[in-house]
């Protein structure tokens, strides 16, 4: 373990839907360049989990840290900590009312005070990272599920986050897309951002994961890298888990 | 019944009191719409927030406004709060055309009920999840209401705004029954004073329906314009 | 609020009843009355224009339709006003101002009527009408039994809305002194002349209480109608007015 702070940290994280224990004492950390897989089966809390990161959802007992401030203190401006942290969501959610160009270009000009110039190029840029260069001026209605996912990974970049979090964000594709959004994303992971991803692309982890978290009712029951995970898992629930997912 | 012959509104002082009763029928509807468009907003905004107090005067207001029709409206604003008013207030409007200012604030709030409802039901139908994308994205609630959910909520009322625009210029009509010389004043007048009916009633009709295809064909013109582009 | 029971007490029956029995019927008893018998004779006219609408053959098309746009597009008060010039015309008699508010009301509100029936049919799935005439029902025997039906279970609440509607657009009988609610209201006040207020916010409260009552019935039919159609299997979900759509006034 390096001695540099971690980018993302969870100490004894709890979370409660009224009776329901979403979260259970979650504690876990993401150092920096790190790639983080979460799985595990539904209702386990892991999308949950990575919601908590940006406070869309709020936490009852525990701290998280982001490079090193306490996410809950009172000084903390919530919405400028939010422009921090880039977040990619499983139905994509682009504003259907705005270009692509603008759909990339809002939080920076708004939050950031960017000039419409200076943020309609770093638009272009981010897009032909993304390989959509030429849909700028497109509408999210004209693109398919793939391209508006990869649109909303660009949108997410424009903040110039120090980590990105995504939840399922392939899951919502038809399968014949899922592949040009992963690619994305593992060139984002070669290029060294910390990442953490929900997801069920077990191939995925396997190429560019760092280290996975396997998640069951609310807790981390199982870490490891991704290779040992897979063809090893040490605990019951992860095996059936896994057996699960390669027999369907 | 004699021929048609629609030169009698050009004689004697006619035209000058079409005009008036024209361009007051369109002062009226104008700024009873600005009233009406503003606080509508206003309203609606109002009862997005948490407080239950809050919910429940919007909720009141449009009831009301809803429910009781706008000529009796327009008679309690006229004939009933205006006694109400301290007596230099009164005097002051009454010597600025008070039947007039009573007859906009009248329709203006009674429209601002309708139209707080339609910015209502357009922004209950944006999901939930384009105001989070926003948030995450590091927006105030006040910007991502702004620059996200209210564009896509009003592209969605806009039809029955358009409809609730067209009944806002109908009603102003019914400034009449207190006096205010608008168009329909002009007509009972002048039918009452030369008895050529058909020919006042059927101008009136055609400015009527004019105006009224006016605003419905230019709402459809709008809708089309703002329509977002899609397969 | 002393002086508002005080004129309920005095003037209470010549806004409910107006001056029945020593006297014609007015006040509320009258606007419900015009308000019943619109809406009840206002319904047949709108099913037919409604049918007219749909139908392919253009005579009866474009007048149906001219009738409902010129409707959508005057203010109820200038119908009034050609009603009461057309209608002794038409009938070679003089007739009561009640006559010609109700004749109003039945085409004004038929007009509206037609395009809420129209919308219930329309909304219904094609195959309907395609099965009924499938087992030999002629067109109106399929209208008369299949289709019509179904449609106007699903648009009672924004029937009843309209019959709300109709209730508000009987107060405009004031400016052609028919004896009703706001005429009774607006006579009190000429006679006290020194409580404008309190007489209006009486008049404003009848109405509301009565109004309410019945957009909150239909409201709750609404309610009920949707859940009785999520139920049903076949077909595309009926789309029940929104209620604020249908009001016209």
């Amino acid at each position: 373990m390096s001695s540099v702070a971690p980018i993302i940290r969870f100490e004894a994280v709890d979370k409660w839907y009224a009776e329901y224990h979403a979260l259970a004492n979650i504690n876990a950390e993401v150092a920096k360049g790190e790639v983080v897989v979460v799985c595990g089966p539904s209702g386990s809390g892991k999308s949950t989990l990575i919601r908590t990161v940006n406070r869309l959802e709020e936490i009852q007992k525990g701290r998280i840290y982001f490079e090193g401030q306490d996410i809950h203190a009172g000084s903390l401006e919530l919405n400028k900590f939010r422009s921090h942290v880039g977040f990619v969501f499983q139905s994509f959610n682009l504003f259907p009312h705005l270009s692509v160009a603008d759909n990339i270009m809002l939080a920076p000009t708004t939050v950031l005070k960017r000039s419409k110039a200076d943020a309609r190029d770093k638009a272009a840029q981010l897009l032909t990272r993304v390989g959509l260069a030429s849909k700028i001026d497109a509408y999210p209605g004209q693109l398919s599920g793939g391209q508006q996912q990869r649109v909303a990974i660009a949108r997410a970049l424009a903040m110039d986050p120090p980590a990105m979090l995504f939840d399922e964000p392939t899951s919502a594709l038809d399968p014949e897309m899922v592949g040009e959004v992963l690619q994305v994303m593992k060139s984002l992971a070669r290029d060294g951002m910390t990442m953490i991803c929900v997801t069920h692309e077990m191939n995925f982890a396997r190429e560019v994961a760092d280290r996975v978290w396997f998640m069951d009712e609310g807790r981390i029951v199982e870490t490891g890298d991704p290779e040992s995970f897979f063809s090893n898992p040490k605990t019951e629930r992860a095996r059936r888990f896994l057996s699960d997912l390669r027999s369907h | 019944m004699s021929p048609v012959d629609f030169s009698v509104l050009a004689k004697g002082d006619y035209p000058q009191l079409i005009a008036q009763g024209l361009v007051t029928m369109l002062e009226l509807a104008l700024l009873a719409w600005l009233l009406a468009v503003l606080v509508g907003t206003v309203l609606a905004l109002v009862r997005m927030t948490t407080s239950r107090l809050a919910q429940s005067a919007v909720a009141a207001w449009v009831e009301y406004h809803q429910n009781v029709p706008m000529l009796v409206q327009i008679l309690l604003w006229y004939f009933g709060i205006a006694t109400l008013l301290p007596p230099g207030v009164q005097l002051w409007i009454n010597r600025h055309a008070g039947e007039f200012v009573f007859a906009t604030i009248a329709v203006g709030l009674a429209m601002s009920a309708y139209i707080s409802e339609d910015l209502r039901g357009g922004i209950r139908s944006i999901p939930k999840s384009q105001l989070e994308a926003a948030r995450a994205l590091g927006l105030t609630y006040l910007q991502s209401f702004r620059k996200v959910v209210l564009p896509q909520a009003v592209r969605i009322a806009l039809p029955t705004l358009v409809n609730h625009t067209v009944l806002l210029f109908k009603n102003t009509s019914l400034a009449m029954a207190i006096g205010v010389v608008e168009l329909t004043y002009v007509t009972r007048d002048i039918e009452s004073q030369s008895f050529k009916t058909v020919e006042v009633y059927l101008f009136t009709t055609v400015v009527y329906l004019g105006i009224s295809l006016l605003l419905m064909t230019g709402g459809s013109f709008l809708e089309r314009r703002l329509a977002v582009p899609g397969r | 609020m002393g002086d508002i029971l005080a004129i309920l007490r005095d003037f209470g029956p010549l806004l409910l009843i107006g001056q029945y029995p020593n006297g014609p019927l007015g006040g509320l008893a009258i606007t419900l009355l015009l308000s019943v018998l619109g809406i009840a004779l206002a319904f047949p006219l709108g099913v037919a224009l409604a049918l007219a609408r749909i139908s392919p053959f253009k005579w009866l098309y474009w007048p149906a339709t001219a009738v409902v746009y010129v409707m959508r597009g005057l203010p109820l008060i200038m119908v009034i006003f050609w009603v009461y010039f057309f209608l002794p015309v038409l009938l070679g008699r003089p007739v009561s101002g009640f006559t010609t508010m109700l004749a109003t009301l039945v085409v004004y509100q038929g007009a509206y009527l037609a395009e809420i029936v129209r919308a219930g049919i329309e909304s219904l799935p094609k195959g309907q009408m395609e099965a009924a005439r499938a087992v030999g029902l002629s067109y109106m025997q399929a209208m008369r039994k299949v289709i019509l039906p179904q449609a106007l279970y699903n648009m009672v609440p924004s029937m009843l809305s309209q019959f709300v509607s109709t209730i508000k657009e009987t107060s405009l009988g004031y400016v052609i002194s028919v004896n009703e609610l706001t005429f009774a209201a607006n006579q009190i006040n000429s006679t006290l002349l020194s409580k404008p207020f309190q007489v209006f916010a009486i008049l404003a409260g009848i109405y509301f209480i009565l109004c309410f009552c019945l957009t909150q019935l239909a409201r709750h039919l609404e309610r009920r109608i949707s859940r009785r159609r999520a139920g049903q299997a076949a077909g595309a979900p009926v789309p029940v007015l929104p209620i604020a759509l249908a009001t016209t006034e």
